[in-house]
């Protein structure tokens, strides 16, 4: 089967944070407009268009696109919980490569409440766990991270160091929610919200927004001669194993050797990488899941400083969801800015390997899915 | 136990996970499915083997020791949760190979270890004028 490739064509984000009463129509014309511009297309050349989004209104999709332009185009809400952005940005793709559209857009947004994610829905649909207080994002991952130290010795300070890494990453980075650097002690020492993740080990509500221009290869010649290239990706639910503990979420090392097959690379090929770490915890374990160091090490691997800007594999160079905040419907797409910007050299301070950038991977994880990209430049 | 207390139906916090007992000769259990075809159990149960896809299942009671495969404190809970922090959750697997997230009591949250062997029991978490409302939690087995 001859597949179209697909290249990555404009990004762009809002600053993450507080922005309580700004409509979501105001945030998706400021950031889809720079998406575009970045792209150098006209909006009237988008041929197709997703909305990322878990918490905002019917008609969501319409509404922030409808403020680009009104062409009539296909436009569709997508909902993976974390992972929406991404499988939005996969599925443009997907239809790309298969030669049904050439160009695409998507916009991730969110505005959320402080404190909890609220859970919604119809009582009767309410899990056991649920109605108990069995049920908290922290807790789960709290449950492998105590579980992981069970089985390789991993520390709490192996989860702490990339807590203290990702904050001060984001201390560089100017659209973060936080900016503020912490010691080791502080992370460790700040509110347990479930051993072993402290307060600042978490990903904050943020609101956000994001947008990613999608485009076949063949007509990104129009506006670029030097694209990001979508060169391998991959896109998962839960999968049952007998005798596994299933994760909520999906197998990630099964999806990172697919992306990495597709892509034709390797761990050891990737010079930057985005991993969706919503409680530091998991950047330890993507470490393992995605084959940059041996499993059960991620913990030493974080705390010698591999995934640190001058690391061997610098991970969440812009300071991850912990020091970003977590605009849920809008994260995949700050993981692709950040990526966009390290391939082309303008990072600046965040920048890796003097800008000579060649290869790149992310994976956003959310309830339900997880998607990994590999980008080539 | 006086008369009043005896007509009280007993009920679960949400059906279809396990049994309270009502009768006489009655007992409270957890329960899944175990698929007839490949012999598999799941916690909760299911319509759909998930390992085979058989159609095949019966309801099964499943064991009431297993063991903590992980543990955590939780600290904060959505309103009108059942329980509030803090206390401790713990993921237990019971021979049957499934993993139930429950409440972990009667141990301390600095020594709880994982592998620790527990059994379930069942309490009251609230009541009004007919019913009694049942959850289960697990603890240490004695020793």
């Amino acid at each position: 089967m001859s597949e179209k490739e697909v290249v990555i064509l404009g990004v762009a984000v809002s600053k993450f944070g507080r922005v309580t009463g700004r409509p979501n129509k105001e945030f998706a014309l400021e950031v889809g407009r720079n998406a575009l511009k970045d792209a150098g297309i006209d909006y009237r050349d988008i041929q197709i268009g997703f909305a990322a989004h878990c918490h905002q209104p019917l008609g969501t999709g319409t509404d922030v696109f409808g403020e680009l332009g009104i062409t009539g185009i296909p436009i569709t809400n997508v909902e993976v919980a974390c992972a929406s952005q991404t499988r939005s940005v996969l599925l443009a793709a997907e239809l790309i490569a298969a030669g049904a559209y050439d160009t695409a857009m998507v916009i991730g947004i969110e505005k959320l409440p402080r404190g909890m994610v609220p859970i919604g829905g119809d009582a009767a649909d309410y899990s056991y766990e649920g109605r108990m207080g069995l049920v908290s994002a922290p807790g789960d991952f709290a449950l492998e991270a105590n579980h992981h130290m069970h089985l390789y010795g991993t520390k709490r300070e192996h989860f702490a160091k990339a807590a203290e890494k990702a904050h001060r990453n984001g201390s560089l980075n100017p659209n973060a929610t936080y900016q503020d650097v912490y010691t080791l002690d502080e992370i460790m020492s700040s509110r347990m919200i479930a051993e072993p993740i402290t307060m600042l080990m978490c990903s904050a509500n943020a609101d956000g927004c994001t947008a990613t221009i999608v485009c076949s290869k063949e007509k990104a010649r129009q506006y670029t001669s030097n694209p990001m290239v979508l060169c391998g990706w991959s896109a998962g639910s839960p999968l049952y194993v007998k005798g596994e503990k299933s994760l909520g979420t999906a197998p990630f090392e099964l999806l990172g050797e697919k992306a990495y097959e597709v892509a034709g690379v390797g761990p050891k090929d990737i010079e930057v990488a985005q991993v969706h770490d919503a409680f530091s915890p998991l950047e330890v374990f993507f470490c393992e899941d995605l084959g940059f160091c041996p499993r059960g090490e991620g913990g030493p691997f974080v705390w010698e400083g591999n995934t640190e800007i001058n690391g061997t594999i610098p991970i969440n160079t812009d300071g991850g969801l912990v020091s970003c905040g977590h605009p849920i419907g809008a994260t995949g797409g700050r993981m692709i800015y950040e990526l966009a910007l390290q391939l082309r050299g303008q990072a600046g301070q965040r920048q890796v390997k003097g800008g000579k950038v060649n290869t790149a991977l992310l994976i956003n994880e959310g309830l339900g899915g997880a998607n990994v990209m590999i980008f080539k430049r | 136990m006086s008369s009043s207390e005896q007509r009280k139906k007993r009920v679960a916090v949400k059906s279809g996970l396990y049994k309270v007992a009502n009768a006489p000769g009655e007992r409270d259990y957890l329960y899944g499915s175990r698929c007839r075809a490949c012999g598999t159990y799941f916690y909760p149960q299911r319509g759909y083997c998930a390992h085979c896809f058989s159609e095949d299942l019966e309801e099964v009671a499943l064991s009431e020791r297993g063991e903590v495969w992980s543990y955590t404190t939780v600290t904060q809970t959505y309103p009108g949760a059942v329980l509030t922090g803090p206390f401790v959750m713990a993921s237990v697997e019971l021979p049957e190979e499934v993993w139930v997230d429950t409440l972990l009591t009667d141990v301390d949250p600095e020594s709880v270890k994982i592998g620790t062997p527990v059994e379930i029991y069942f309490f009251k978490v609230s009541e009004d004028e007919e019913r009694e409302v049942v959850a289960f939690g697990f603890r240490p087995v004695a020793s």
